[in-house]
């Protein structure tokens, strides 16, 4: 004798359903700590979506009911988001900012393309991105006026200290992988003892050294500017990180790949530049993301020592005491801008992930 | 004189205090080919590594197609150039195709336009039965497939002589045939061959003479027939035993 009841596969839904009672009630004490925690989330969700747009002024006209309601005063963004973005870069130069900020970010965007993945192509895009970039900041030819770099501030500032950190920092970090694998005692020593003594300062005192010490200790030619500066040590900073996932990247290659191109008679350079480090990033990709994005937030340390990237321009613009009790909508309006690019940045790291696993098995 | 291929005089080879190739002599004329054989540590390999210097060798003289080898970096480049090898575990490169592991090399070793050196790959690729693979990764690849990319790879860069480091030994059994095949056909076509294994039966079909090696020393060495039918050495009859007896 069979049932037919029992042979027949239960509805989808019912068995999701069955699932979820089980693993959420299946005793008096889940049951208690479900409930609770989903009456918490509830009353979380409602009373956000309640702050920031049902009760929430939207434009700068209506900012006088900012006061009356409960919910968030958006005005706050459209008067002091300009200062947010820009800095203190001067408002009527403002479009050469954002014109120079999408410059950076096309850069940025071309260099993660694999078509550009050459040893001519990549710094040939870096040079002219940054002197694009470099000329629109500062001015002082084709006509535009100068605007120094103690001027330079908010976005376009943070994308550039990134960017510049970036390309600097990388070329560094491969240089100083394949010299700590040198078979030159020396040349692998040093390397060695820079990374260590390096990762062994606080990020904070490299930067204040750059910016504060080194005019008193360099002859004034050689200084540079002091934004310059400040990229460079930070650049040296991630250089020693990223060195060593480099390094451990090149560490996971068995020796046969190196034989192999060797026996066919590969020089030094292709082989560094066609087998190892193609194979050493696939290898690391993560962690090579992973430092990225944590570069990225990074940058506003530089607030420390007197740039006004887009944090210090948020600090600044509700300040004053008009707009001093809206901080946190300026502070949400930059965790979003910060949002889109580190989001950005790891949806193109998971893309380079699915592409080279196709090719890994 | 000009009809010797390689020519290896007294060459010793040692790492820390051991010997690994101790005084050397071997001779191998263009267009011969030579099979390596002997116990597993008995320095087959660090032999004919120490062909295109993977090892380099700490006395003694070795000359490849009359460039004598040393510590001088374009006379191991044009020695390479001249000497493809083949491993036991492929060492295909796996981040690029198929048809880009053997164009590559050849772009970057002669200079070779891409277009010629894809055509010259498609072409090496179609001599080992495996063309219609030139666009997938190696690891999609079964490993007899993937060891005779590796030999149209070797040959993309059009060598004089080949070394062969125990080939089909990685191999499942099913495969080991379709490796040695492409092997014969390449000493068919007049390529002056080493290598290093223990395919009897390849040995006897293919080789002109057989060296026997024992503790870094050569032991015996002599035509395949003389080499199984009536070996000279203790050692030799062993080893033979021992092969052949499974
Ligand atoms: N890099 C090395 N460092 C130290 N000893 C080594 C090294 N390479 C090889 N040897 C030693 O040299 C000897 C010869 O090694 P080799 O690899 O040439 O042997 P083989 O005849 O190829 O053996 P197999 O059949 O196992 O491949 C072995 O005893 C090995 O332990
Ligand atoms: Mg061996």
């Amino acid at each position: 004798m069979t049932d037919a009841s029992v042979s027949r596969p239960p509805p989808l839904l019912d068995s999701r359903l069955e699932i979820l009672k089980k693993r959420l009630f299946s005793n008096w004490f889940d049951g208690i700590v479900t409930l609770v925690a989903g009456s918490a989330l509830v009353w979380i969700v409602v009373s956000i979506v309640d702050w920031a747009f049902l009760n929430a002024v939207w434009s700068e006209a209506e900012a006088s009911r900012c006061r009356e309601v409960s919910g968030a005063c958006w005005s706050v963004i459209e008067a002091r988001g300009r200062l947010v973005l820009f800095g203190l870069y001067p408002s009527e130069q403002h479009w050469r900012s954002t014109l120079a900020c999408l410059v950076i970010v096309l850069t940025m965007i071309l260099s993660c393309l694999p078509a550009m993945w050459g040893l001519k192509r990549l710094p040939a895009l870096w040079i002219a991105g940054f002197g694009t970039f470099v000329i629109l900041m500062y001015g002082g030819i084709f006509g535009l006026s100068v605007v120094t770099t103690e001027q330079w501030g908010g976005l376009s500032l943070t994308v550039f200290i990134f960017a510049g950190v970036f390309v600097l920092g990388m070329p560094m970090a491969v240089g100083l992988a394949l010299a700590r694998r040198s078979k030159l005692p020396v040349i692998h020593w040093l390397a060695a003892v820079f990374i260590d003594t390096v990762r062994s300062l606080p990020l904070l005192t490299i930067l204040f050294a750059a910016a504060v010490v080194v005019p008193f200790v360099v002859p004034h030619w050689a200084q540079g500017d002091k934004l310059g500066r400040v990229i460079v040590a930070f650049a040296v900073f991630y250089a020693a990180y990223q060195a060593e996932i480099i390094r451990a990247g090149i560490q996971s290659i068995p020796s046969g790949q190196e034989e192999a191109s060797q026996a066919l008679g590969m020089s030094y350079r292709a082989v560094v530049f066609d087998i190892i480090l193609p194979q050493a990033f696939r290898n690391t990709l993560p962690s090579t993301i992973n430092q990225v994005v944590i570069t990225f937030k990074e940058t506003s340390i530089v607030t420390i020592i007197g740039f006004f990237d887009v944090t210090a321009s948020a600090s600044a613009a509700v300040g004053r005491g008009e707009w001093g009790a809206y901080y946190v909508e300026i502070y949400v309006f930059v965790a979003l801008i910060y949002f889109v690019f580190v989001f950005g940045l790891s949806r193109y790291g998971a893309y380079l992930e699915r592409r080279t696993r196709l090719h890994h098995g | 004189m000009a009809d010797q291929a390689i020519k290896m005089r007294d060459v010793t080879k040692r790492y820390g205090d051991f010997d690994a190739l101790k005084s050397i002599d071997l001779d191998v004329a263009k267009g011969e080919r030579v099979v390596i054989c002997g116990p597993s540590g008995s320095g087959k390999s660090t032999l004919i590594r120490c062909i295109n210097r993977l090892e380099v060798h700490d006395a003694g003289s070795i000359e490849v197609e009359g460039v004598e080898l040393s510590d001088d970096d374009d006379a191991i480049r044009d020695v390479r150039r001249e000497v493809g090898m083949v491993f036991q575990d492929f060492n295909l490169f796996p981040h690029l195709t198929v048809l880009e592991n053997c164009s590559l090399p050849r772009i970057r070793v002669r200079g070779t336009a891409r277009a010629d050196a894809e055509d010259l790959a498609r072409s090496e690729l179609t001599r080992m039965r495996i063309s219609e693979q030139a666009d997938k990764f190696p690891d999609e690849l079964s490993g007899g497939q993937q060891q005779r990319v590796a030999i149209a790879r070797a040959l993309c860069l059009q060598p004089r002589i080949m070394l062969f480091d125990e080939p089909t030994s990685a191999l499942d059994p099913e495969m080991i045939g379709e490796v040695l095949d492409a092997m014969v056909a390449l000493a068919e076509g007049g390529m002056t061959m080493i290598c290093v294994t223990h395919e009897m039966g390849f040995a006897r079909k293919v080789a002109d003479r057989v060296v026997f090696m024992v503790d870094g020393r050569i032991v015996e060495e002599g035509p395949p027939t003389t080499f199984f039918d009536a070996p000279r050495e203790a050692d030799t009859r062993q080893f033979l035993e021992k092969i052949l007896g499974n």
